[in-house]
Parts: C-alpha cells; structure tokens; sequence
C-alpha cells in the first residue's frame, strides 16, 4: 500500500495535526459547555414509565353486586393516573392470604377510556372450593388496598392482523375481555365489529346481561347472542358454541376470539378446525395452566401425588420449601410466601423465568411458550412447572 | 451483606462481555439486570409459535472460523460456543441516487465481489472503489495499533506506517469520499450503512465509518442460530460456569460511596458491597439519578451539557410473523434498506422532523439468512427506523396504541410500494416496539440504543484517545453504547472487554498501594 497517498485538506501535513489535535477539539467542546446539573429525566422514559410502570396500587372505589359475582372498580392510590391499555389485557393482582402471596390475573372489563380519569373494572366470579375468588368476594371492600401488575397480555385486537369483523366466543367469566372490547367500541377506541356468542348455563347465569344489551342496543358494531346450555327460551340459541352457530352469525371473512373456562376451550378444539380457519384468524386468551396435570401427554405418573423439596434462591437469600408434584413449581412458592415474579400463571408472559440448576419438571405442551435458548439452557417457567423430584432453583427479584 | 469484587450492572453485550473478563481475572463477580432476561436489546419474544428476534441484525467483526474477527476472539477467548449463520449479502437498497434517479442495488460480501459488483452499477469506479479500500485497510490496521499501544502510540510509527489514516481520520466521511474523488453514485451506494452508526456521512467520523464499513465487507455478517437471545443466554451460562453470580430482576437503584470511592450498589435485592461497579447504563442516567450529586466532577457536567441531547438513533422496530414462506411473499434478500432518497443527511433530517417526513427503514427477513428460523411455510419479517424526541415525547397514551400503528401501516406501504412485497394478510403475530419499548426495556435515554452520536467532535477515536479523561469516578466505570467505541452489538461487546480491563488494572494499582 506504499503507493496509497490519500489527501483531504490542501496540505497532509495540517490533517496529521489534525488527527493528532482530536482530543484537544474534543476538550474544548467540552469546556466551552456549561457545567449543568444532570437531570437524567428524558421524557420519553417518563412516557414509558407512565405506561408500564413495576406495579400498581390499587385502591377499592365500590363494588357491584353481581349473581355469583362481583365487579371492584379500582381506582390508584392517591388519585394517580392508571396506565392506558389495550380492550382484552389483564392486570395480575398480588393477594397476601394466610402467609401465602398468591398471584391471579383478571381481564380488565372497563373501557380504556376509564383509565384516562384513573379507573379500572375487573369483576371476580364465585368459584367454590378455589383458593382466591370466593376470598376476594367475601373479605374485600371498599378502600382496600391491593397491589398489581400494569395491564399486559396479547389478547386484543389489532388491525393490520385480525379481520373487520371478529365473532367472539366467551364462556361465563370469559366475557371480561370481550366487555372492554365492546365499550371500547363503543367510545370509538377500536374500531372492528364484535359479534359476541356468549355461552352460559341458564339465562340467570349470564354475566353483564344488561350492559351487554344496552351496548347492543346504541353500537351498530356490536352484537350479542346469548347460548344457553341448560335452558331452552326463545330469543336465546341453545346447547353449546358449535361450528354450526359460529357460522349462523357469521358474515363472509372473519376472525375468531375464544375467551373461557378449560372445559370449552377443549369442547370447541374440533369445532374451530371445521371452520378451517388459518392459524392467523385464530386467538385466544390463554388460561390458568391445568389443576390436572397427571391428564396431560407425557406426564410421568409415578410422581403423582409425591412431595418434594424445592431449593429456592433468590439474590443472596437461600430456602428450601415443600412442594406438591401435583401443582406447579409456582404454588409451591406463593406457599412459602416469596416475593416471586409472576403475572400470567399460563407460561405465556414469562415473568417469572427462573433458572433450573438441579433437578427435573413437566410442562403441559399447552404451556410450552419457551424461548429456544431458555429451553435449551435449562430455564423454566415455574407458573406452569410441575416438580418431578427435588429441585433447586433461581428466582428472580421483585419490584412492589 | 453480599461481598463482591467487581459487580457488572445490567446483562447487555457490554455488561455480559465485562463479567465475563473479570470472573476470566479470577475476581469474583457479581453480575446484575434489572430485566428477567439478559441481554438488553440482546435477547427475543415469544408470540404464538414464533420467536422474534428484537435487534440483531447482522453481527460484524465475527468472521468465520478461518478468517475471525475480533468479537468471534472475544467470545472464543471468553469461552462461549453457539451455532451462527452466515448473511451472505450485504445489503440491497432502493432508493433514490443524489440525482433523483432510482436506485436498487444488491451488493454481496467480500472485497473483491463488493467492487465487482460496483463496477456493475458504476462503471468505471473500480480504481478509486480499490484505493478505498486499501485506505479501509490501513485504518484498520491503524485503529489496531493504537488500540495494542494502550495510549502510547508512537507518533513516528503512526506518520510511517499509517500515513493515509493519519491523514483522513479527522475527516467526515464525506469530505473523505469527495477527496478520493469517488463517483458521486458509488458514494449514494456506500452509504448505506450509516444508519447503523446513527450519524449521517458529513458529521460521521472517516475513521469511524471505515472500521464499520470494511469488516461487514470483508468478512460478510453473521447471525446465532436461534436470536440473539442464544448469544445472551450462553454468556451468562458460561459466566456461571467460571463461578460468576446472576440476580435477574436486581436493578441499581443507587451507588454508594465511601468518601469519593464507590463501595457498593443499593437495589430492590438488598445492598451489595463491593470495590468495582462496570454499569451498562447511559453516564446521563448514572449522574441524574443513581450517585451523589457532590461526586460528580465539574467536567462530567460540562460533557453531559456539551452533548446536550444529542442521543443517537432512537429505535422504531415492527415485528411481523407471517403465515407463508419468503418465496410466495416474493422476498429474495436478508436486509433491504429502503429510503428516500441516497443523502444521509437529507434522510437523517426527515427522520429527526418525525413520521410524516420519515421515509427510511431497514426490511429484513431472517429466514433468507437462516430457514430454520420460524416454522416451515412461515417467515419473520420486520423493519427498522428511528423517532424523533419531540413526537415521541410529546405522544400521549391514549393516542400511543394507534399512533405507532399507524406508523408500521405506512412503513408496510412503503415496502409494498418501493419491492412489490405485501405482508398484509398474512400477519399471523405482530408488535411494534417505538422509542418507549426501548426506554422501557434497556432504560436508556430517549430510548435510543445507540447512546450519544458519535458525531463531529465526539467521535469513536476522540472518544477513544480520551479514555482517562472521561468518567473519573473511582471505582464506577459506564460501559455500553454510551462508551467510547459507540453502538452495536459488536462495539459494545468489545467496550465491555475493554473497560473490564481497565477496571482490572486500577483494582491491582489500589492493591498495590493498599500493601
């Protein structure tokens, strides 16, 4: 490269000076700066803490008396705004109960428009023998505090992905999302047409009966069915959601939203693969992992029923605690009463990624929402982890 | 209370490679992240039976096995082993030529390929393309010297050995090219990698552009096999392994001193003693809001002030997971840099004035560069382009959701109307993360992951020969884009290396003194 002569300026021996000087340029930038305090706020990070901040505090403004139910309206602590969200997110509530600090996550049910003057709506079905419900239902009230995760989830509608109109399928409390959806409609927030075929027992068990009607009733957008399993009365469709119903009502293309209890999403598998939907046109909100896990594909039944020691570790902080091969890793934890990430409790947010350093689990293939590398390198999921021996695990820390 | 040597803050490429160098030096070392997964832009989602890459798109200075660079070194030395593929081509654009005609090159990797294909497009240009890169490769050569010379470099060495780049290196890339006399489209063509670097070609530093330029060229690009997520994850594996501590979900809440020399780290986990802090966070941040102010020197405010709030690119990223193969999409390329027109600075202005002006964007798609990267008969597509502060930071929540969807629609258009390739109805997953998704996950300013610009007067090798000057606080060290080598996955692995070492050797002067 002997030959390679290259010139910027009009003399070479001024750009080596040049070169050589870089630094001196660089100093007297700087000095000729003033010596302001650094701030270190930039409002774009404020947007994004407003937006996503580590958790809520959420206060009990009243209750709604429901059949079987009840909807808490929060408002934050202080009158703080609460963060926008999306019609169909949930936020995951952080509930202390007898030493235990238990996770659940429900549905926002209020129109985003409610979070702008700091409102939010989450309604809690009875649930007999279940662990949280029927507490939240008969112990809290109004002026409670309760601590929670900011809105999150992906079970809403997009409109570069999902089509104009969106029949939705909800069973008892699985409406929630679709009633965000459908007042979210109705302010004129999103824009799609929800036909909703909303399945319960009997007339007497629908949930949000009146509100559903009446935005019905002033949103051309929105239209309700009402399927009854256990009755047969006009106005009302009868048996369960089938193939057959969706496609009474629905119209040339469309996407489909499922929202319910376990049971369903497993009568209605075969029924949605008749529409012969592409995977794309197909959502659902994920639900709570299952409470039988020795049913799943895979599972090694001669753990069933076994008690094991988990080995938890937590930044500095050791402890070993009793687990159950029947509940998931996450159960064992929230026992023990750790401040443990998890929001979702379905495998999907993966909040509560934990690294497995000793021993072995079963995850449902439902629940298999693992990145490569996590499965790889040996992190699991603990919310829908099930202990098959003695364990030892790293958690990570928490922020409320 | 926890007892460390050194403690890394915050698992990004930098942190990651800083870790791994100290627990490498036998101290022991704790390494902290506020996130629940490593990585910082580093890392991956998950939506429906898709895993998303976030930011990597094509990792250089890697090289392949017979011809390494200096981050496969790094990682080699470091002990970390994943599987790669190779990005065969460059890069094609579509854009405009600073003429107003159109443009839509495709250029491959390799020197010799680079040039040929130059020749295609510009005829005529293959003499000055040559002495470009021979001009490429005695600023390398330089750039490497200095570096061994840690500071001491001979200026008689420099003025015989690297007289071109003695003689270029205080120049903008710009004033470079036109002094070469390269053709004005060869020009248009080459720039299009500035993005990467965030400055546009007059305020780019030659040096700088010439380092980035020549090693995408030379020694093509690569990609891990499943996300960056991999590379993050077998870091921190291998930091474990040599003995290193990780706390997920710890953040830095506070550093804590002892007189004007650090001693520790207050987090959500409980204090932690130690004698080192390496933080992957912007100095911006560390001195607004995370040390006494009485600590920080009257130079470290007079820098943040010259600075002011020139942050490098502030990331828009749309995500699209679609349900067919690239080939019934009509995609052929890995990256196609899509822009107005070929002026960097003129492209640059639009961005900075906000969507409407906006029209750049990067398209890739990463099954071209590797087919197993999503189900058979599906891809995973995004594009890449910046924000402007003033919109972003004026945005309000309620118009957030929209506002950035809007945006990818026109992003989408743009691709749609400039190749002829429509993704639209067959989005499967998608998201779209803007300027606050950044803020929110790494935490930097503006969300701008690239840092300050390297710009003008604070450029990689003014930043580089003043390493000692800047961040004189004992025992804390900023590490990441921020530093002195500037974005990218491959400068900020390298920084981490280099400011470990740096860190290293005060620990060893303190003990020194201390006996």
């Amino acid at each position: 490269m002997s030959d390679l002569n290259v010139k910027v300026g009009l003399i070479g021996k001024f750009d080596m000076l040049k070169f050589k000087n870089m630094s001196k340029v660089r100093e007297k930038a700087i000095q000729a700066a003033p010596a302001k305090e650094i701030s270190g706020v930039f409002p774009i990070n404020e947007n994004a803490k407003a937006l996503h901040p580590d958790f809520l505090e959420l206060e009990i403004e009243s209750i709604i008396e429901r059949n079987a139910a009840k909807t808490f309206v929060l408002k934050g602590v202080n009158g703080k705004p609460l963060p926008y969200f999306r019609a169909g997110q949930y936020i995951s509530l952080k509930l202390p109960m007898d030493g235990s600090l238990v996770t659940r996550s429900y549905s926002l049910c209020s129109s985003p428009k409610e979070a702008l003057s700091g409102k939010y709506a989450i309604t809690v079905r009875a649930n007999p023998g279940g662990f949280v419900a029927d507490r939240l239902l008969s112990e809290k009230k109004i002026g409670d505090r309760i601590i929670a995760s900011a809105p999150q989830g992906f079970f809403y509608y997009e409109d570069l992905r999902d089509k104009k109109q969106v029949i939705g399928l909800a069973g008892g409390s699985g409406i929630t999302p679709f009633l965000s959806m459908a007042r979210a409609i109705c302010d004129g927030i999103e824009d799609f047409e929800l036909t909703l075929l909303y399945g319960s027992r009997t007339e007497a068990d629908i949930l949000f009966r009146g509100e559903l009607d009446e935005i019905a009733r002033v949103c051309p957008k929105f239209k309700v069915v009402h399927v009854l399993s256990d009755e047969e009365k006009e106005g009302f469709e009868h048996g369960f959601i089938t193939a057959e119903l969706i496609g009474k009502y629905a119209p040339g293309e469309y996407s489909v939203f499922l929202c319910g209890p376990e049971a369903m999403y497993k009568f209605l598998k075969p029924e949605i693969e008749k529409l012969g939907l592409p995977e794309r046109l197909f959502r659902r909100k994920l639900i709570d992992v299952t409470k039988t896990p020795w049913e799943c594909e895979g599972y090694p039944q001669e753990v069933k029923g076994k008690q094991f020691t988990i080995t938890v570790r937590q930044g500095p902080q050791e402890c070993s605690i009793p687990a159950n091969a029947d509940e998931p890793v996450l159960v064992a934890i929230e026992r023990a009463g750790i401040k443990a990430p998890s929001r979702c409790r379905a495998g999907e947010c993966g909040w509560c990624r934990s690294r497995l350093l000793v021993g072995t689990v079963f995850i449902p293939q439902e629940n298999e929402m693992r990145r490569w590398a996590d499965v790889h390198y040996g992190y699991i999921h603990p919310c829908c982890s099930f202990p098959t021996s003695d364990l030892t695990i790293e958690i990570p820390g928490e922020f409320f | 209370m926890p007892k460390y040597d050194v403690v890394v803050v915050g698992a990004g490429n930098a942190g990651l490679s800083a870790a791994l160098q100290c627990q490498l030096a036998g101290r022991k070392t704790l390494l902290i992240e506020k996130h629940n997964v490593p990585g910082g832009a580093a890392t991956s989602f998950v939506r429906g039976r898709f895993e998303i890459e976030p930011s990597l798109h094509e990792l250089c200075d890697f090289g392949p096995e017979d011809n390494p660079g200096d981050v496969r070194n790094i990682l080699d030395g470091y002990g970390v082993k994943l599987d790669w593929y190779e990005c065969k081509d460059c890069f094609r654009i579509v854009s405009k030529y600073s003429d107003g005609s159109p443009m839509d090159v495709t250029m491959p990797s390799g020197i010799e390929n680079f040039i040929n294909k130059m020749e295609e497009y510009v005829p005529g240009s293959r003499e000055k393309m040559t002495t470009l890169f021979d001009l490429f490769q005695e600023v390398l050569d330089g750039i490497a010297y200095i570096t061994a010379s840690k500071g001491h470099a001979d200026s008689k060495v420099l003025q015989a050995d690297y007289p071109n780049m003695l003689r270029t290196g205080a120049y903008s890339t710009k004033k470079v090219f036109d002094a070469l006399k390269l053709p004005q489209k060869c020009q248009d063509i080459l720039s299009t990698y500035w993005s990467y670097l965030g400055v546009d070609m007059e305020h780019l530093a030659f040096i700088h552009y010439a380092a980035m330029v020549h090693k995408y060229i030379s020694r093509s690009a690569y990609i891990p096999a499943h996300t960056s997520h991999q590379l993050s994850t077998a870091m921190v594996e291998r930091f474990r392994e040599l003995g290193g501590d990780v706390w997920f979900n710890c953040r830095a809440e506070e550093f804590l001193f002892n007189g004007d020399r650090l001693c520790g780290v207050r987090t959500n986990l409980g204090d932690i003693e130690c004698n080192y802090v390496l933080a992957n966070i912007n100095p911006d941040i560390i001195y607004g809001k995370m040390m006494p102010k009485d600590l920080i020197p009257e130079r470290e405010k007079k820098l943040s002030a010259a600075r002011g709030r020139i942050m490098g690119g502030r990331m828009f990223t749309a995500y699209f997971c679609l349900d067919v193969s690239p080939e019934e999409l009509g995609i052929k390329d890995y990256s196609i840099f899509l822009s107005g027109t070929a002026d960097s600075a003129v492209e640059y202005q639009n961005i900075l004035k906000g969507t409407k002006s906006n029209e750049y964007s990067i398209f890739l798609c990463y099954n071209i560069a590797n087919p197993e990267f999503s189900p058979e008969g599906t891809c995973v597509c995004s594009f890449t382009t910046f924000g402007a502060p003033d919109e972003w930071g004026e945005l309000k929540q309620a118009d957030y959701f929209k506002f950035k969807t809007d945006f990818a629609k026109k992003i989408l258009k743009n691709l749609k109307d400039k190749t002829g390739i429509d993704l639209v109805g067959h989005i499967e997953e998608m998201e779209i993360a803007s300027p606050w998704t950044f803020a929110r996950f790494l935490g930097v300013p503006e969300g701008s992951v690239y840092g300050y610009e390297t710009r003008d007067w604070d450029g990689m090798m003014a930043r580089m020969m003043m390493l000692g000057a800047d961040y004189p606080i004992k025992g804390l060290r900023p590490i990441g884009a921020a530093g002195p080598r500037g974005d990218g996955y491959s400068a900020t692995i390298i920084c981490g290396q280099l400011m470990a070492a740096n860190a290293l050797k005060d620990l060893k002067e303190w003990e020194g003194g201390n006996k």
